[in-house]
C-alpha cells in the first residue's frame, strides 16, 4: 500500500505540474485582462493538433514543434485580442461578458476541430528509450518525466519573466491595480495583447506536453482541460500566477493519490470536494487576495 | 525641472456618451507655477485632470503642451511626453516592492539601465523614508508613505507637467504639510503643477493662479492676488468655500 501511495504521490506531482501549466496561462489571462477564457482547453487541444501535424507534415518532433507552436499561437492570441478581447475589456462587466463570448468561441473551435480533424482520437508518434525508469518500486514513464521537466522549465521561465523583468512586473502590476498602470506610461492595450498572446502560446505548448503524456486527444476534450484549469486557478487564487502552480500540484496530488484507493471517477470527485473545501475555508484561494480589484 | 505651458481650450467631456461633465472649460498653467483648481463637489475638478492626462476623451476643444497639440494622444503617450499624474485614488501597486514601484515609474526610459539607476538613486535621496523601505511591499507602507511613493514615482521621470489630484486627502496633517511644501518646492524648481484640492485654504496658499469650476464650467480665474484684491472674486470664494483668500 505504501508503495502504491508513493507512486500516487509521484504521479500527483508530475500531473500536478502539467495542470499547473494549464492554470498559469489561464490565470495570467484572467488576472491581466479579467477575461474568463472558456476556450482555453480548445487552444490546448489545438496545440496538440499543431504538434501532430508538425510531426506528420514537417517531420518535427514534439519538442522541436514547441517553439513553432508557441510563436504561431502567440501571434494568433495577439491578433485575437484586438479582434475580440479588447471589446470585452471595455465592457462594464468583462468577467461575465467574456465568459459568454469565450464559451461561444469554445463551441465554435470545438465544432471547427470536429469538422477539420474528425472525431477520431489521435496520438503523437512519440516515445523515449527506455520507456520508463524505476526508482525503487516506483515506476515513472520517461515521457512523463520529460513532460515534467519541460513544465518545470517553462514555469521557471515564466516566473523569471514575471518576477525579474520589467514587462513581467508591469504585467503583475496590471493584475494588482489595472487603473494605475497607464499612469506610469504603459501601453495597456499592447501589453494586454502580448499577455493574451503569451497565454495562448503557453496553452499551445501545454497541448503538446499533454499529448506527449496522455495517450490520445480529440476535439472533445478541450472543455475537460478548461475545467481543470479553472479548478487549479480557483484553488491557487484567481489572478495569482504562482498560486496556479500550488493549485495545480494540490489538485494533481489529490486526484492521483485518490486513484490509488478509488476509481478515476471518484478521484475526480474528490478533486471537486477539495475545491469546495478550499472555497469554504479560503474563498479567495490559497494565494488569492480578497477584493483584488 | 523644465516645465512647459499647458493649456486647454473649450474642453467638453461626457461620461457614457451623454452625461456631460465638462462644458467649454479653459485653463492655462505656466512653468514654475502651481495652478490650483477649486470648486464645490461635482464641479469637475478631477475630471479636468483626467482629461489632461488622456484618461477621458474630449468631445470638443484642444489641449496643448509646450505649444504642441496633444488632444489626440492616449494616456500612456502623454506620460511619455512628460505629464505625470498622481490620482486621488491609491495608485501604488500593492504587491510590488517600493523599489519595483519606482522602477515601473521609469517605464518611459526602460531600456536605459544607467538612467534608471540614477533616477531611482536620486529619488531615494529626496525621499529617504522610501529608501529605508525599499524592499517592503507598497501595501506595508502607511497611507502617507504610499502617497509619497506615488509622488516619488511621478517625479522619477523628471516630468514637465505634474497633475496632483487631492494629494492630501485622508492624509495626516503633518504629512499633508510636507506634501504641500514639496509641491511648492517643485514649482519653484520650474515644474508646471496643476493641483486639485478640496482644502481651499492650503490650495490658495501654495497656488500662483486659481481656477474656480462650477458644474463643469469655468466660473472664475485669476492670480492669487486677483482673488485677494478683486471684491467680486473675493466674495465668490467666501460665499462658496467659506474662505477669504489673502495674499
Amino acid at each position: 500500500m505504501n508503495e502504491l501511495l508513493l507512486q500516487g504521490l509521484v504521479n500527483g506531482i508530475v500531473v500536478g505540474l502539467i495542470y499547473a501549466l494549464i492554470g498559469v496561462s489561464l490565470n495570467v489571462i484572467f488576472g491581466v485582462l479579467r477575461v474568463v477564457n472558456f476556450a482555453h482547453g480548445e487552444f490546448i487541444v489545438l496545440g496538440a493538433y499543431g504538434a501532430y501535424f508538425a510531426q506528420q507534415l514537417l517531420g518535427l518532433s514534439p519538442l522541436l514543434a514547441m517553439p513553432l507552436v508557441f510563436l504561431v499561437f502567440g501571434l494568433i492570441g495577439y491578433g485575437l485580442y484586438f479582434l475580440l478581447v479588447q471589446r470585452l475589456s471595455r465592457s462594464n462587466d468583462p468577467e461575465h461578458a467574456s465568459l459568454l463570448v469565450m464559451f461561444g468561441l469554445s463551441l465554435v473551435l470545438g465544432a471547427l476541430m470536429l469538422l477539420a480533424f474528425e472525431a477520431d482520437s489521435r496520438s503523437l508518434n512519440f516515445s523515449l528509450e527506455p520507456p520508463f525508469l524505476m526508482f525503487g518500486n516506483v515506476i515513472l514513464p520517461t515521457t512523463k518525466l520529460l513532460g515534467l521537466g519541460v513544465s518545470v522549465v517553462i514555469t521557471g521561465c515564466l516566473a523569471y519573466f514575471l518576477y525579474r523583468t520589467m514587462p513581467g512586473k508591469a504585467l503583475r502590476a496590471i493584475i494588482m491595480n489595472r487603473d494605475a498602470i497607464q499612469i506610469v506610461g504603459v501601453d495597456l492595450n499592447h501589453l494586454s495583447a502580448l499577455t493574451f498572446g503569451l497565454g495562448l502560446g503557453l496553452a499551445g505548448i501545454t497541448g503538446i506536453i499533454v499529448s506527449m503524456i496522455f495517450p490520445s486527444f480529440s476535439p472533445f476534450i478541450g472543455q475537460d482541460y478548461t475545467l481543470i484549469g479553472f479548478i487549479v486557478i480557483v484553488l491557487g487564487g484567481l489572478g495569482h500566477p504562482i498560486g496556479a502552480v500550488a493549485g495545480g500540484i494540490l489538485f494533481g496530488l489529490a486526484e492521483q493519490t485518490a486513484m490509488v484507493f478509488f476509481s478515476g471517477t471518484v478521484a475526480m470527485l474528490l478533486g471537486f470536494v477539495l475545491l469546495i473545501a478550499v472555497i469554504l475555508i479560503r474563498p479567495a484561494g490559497l494565494f488569492g487576495v480578497q477584493n483584488l480589484r | 525641472m523644465d516645465g512647459v505651458e499647458l493649456s486647454m481650450e473649450n474642453i467638453s467631456v461626457a461620461y457614457n456618451g451623454d452625461i456631460t461633465v465638462l462644458q467649454g472649460v479653459a485653463l492655462r498653467a505656466q512653468p514654475g507655477e502651481v495652478t490650483g483648481i477649486i470648486g464645490p463637489n461635482g464641479a469637475g475638478k478631477s475630471t479636468v485632470l483626467k482629461t489632461i492626462f488622456g484618461l477621458l476623451t474630449t468631445r470638443t476643444g484642444a489641449i496643448h503642451m509646450g505649444g504642441r497639440d496633444i488632444t489626440g494622444l492616449k494616456a500612456f503617450q502623454r506620460a511619455l511626453e512628460g505629464i505625470a499624474f498622481v490620482p486621488q485614488n491609491r495608485s501604488v501597486f500593492p504587491g510590488l516592492s517600493v523599489y519595483d514601484n519606482l522602477l515601473l515609474g521609469c517605464w518611459p526610459f526602460r531600456k536605459d539601465k544607467a538612467r534608471i539607476t540614477r533616477a531611482i538613486a536620486a529619488t531615494f535621496d529626496k525621499f529617504p523614508v522610501l529608501k529605508e523601505r525599499s524592499a517592503s511591499p507598497a501595501s506595508a507602507l502607511s497611507g502617507g508613505q504610499q502617497r509619497f511613493l506615488e509622488i516619488a514615482r511621478a517625479l522619477v521621470t523628471d516630468p514637465k507637467v505634474i497633475l496632483l489630484d487631492e494629494p492630501t486627502a485622508m492624509i495626516a496633517p503633518k504629512i499633508s504639510k510636507d506634501i504641500y511644501a514639496l509641491t511648492r518646492s517643485l514649482a519653484d524648481q520650474g515644474a508646471t503643477i496643476i493641483l486639485v484640492d478640496q482644502n481651499v485654504r492650503q490650495c490658495a496658499a501654495i497656488s500662483d493662479r486659481l481656477h474656480i469650476l462650477e458644474l463643469g464650467r469655468n466660473k472664475a480665474e485669476g492670480t492669487k492676488e486677483d482673488f485677494a484684491t478683486d471684491g467680486q472674486l473675493k466674495e465668490m470664494v467666501a460665499e462658496w468655500m467659506n474662505y477669504r483668500i489673502d495674499v
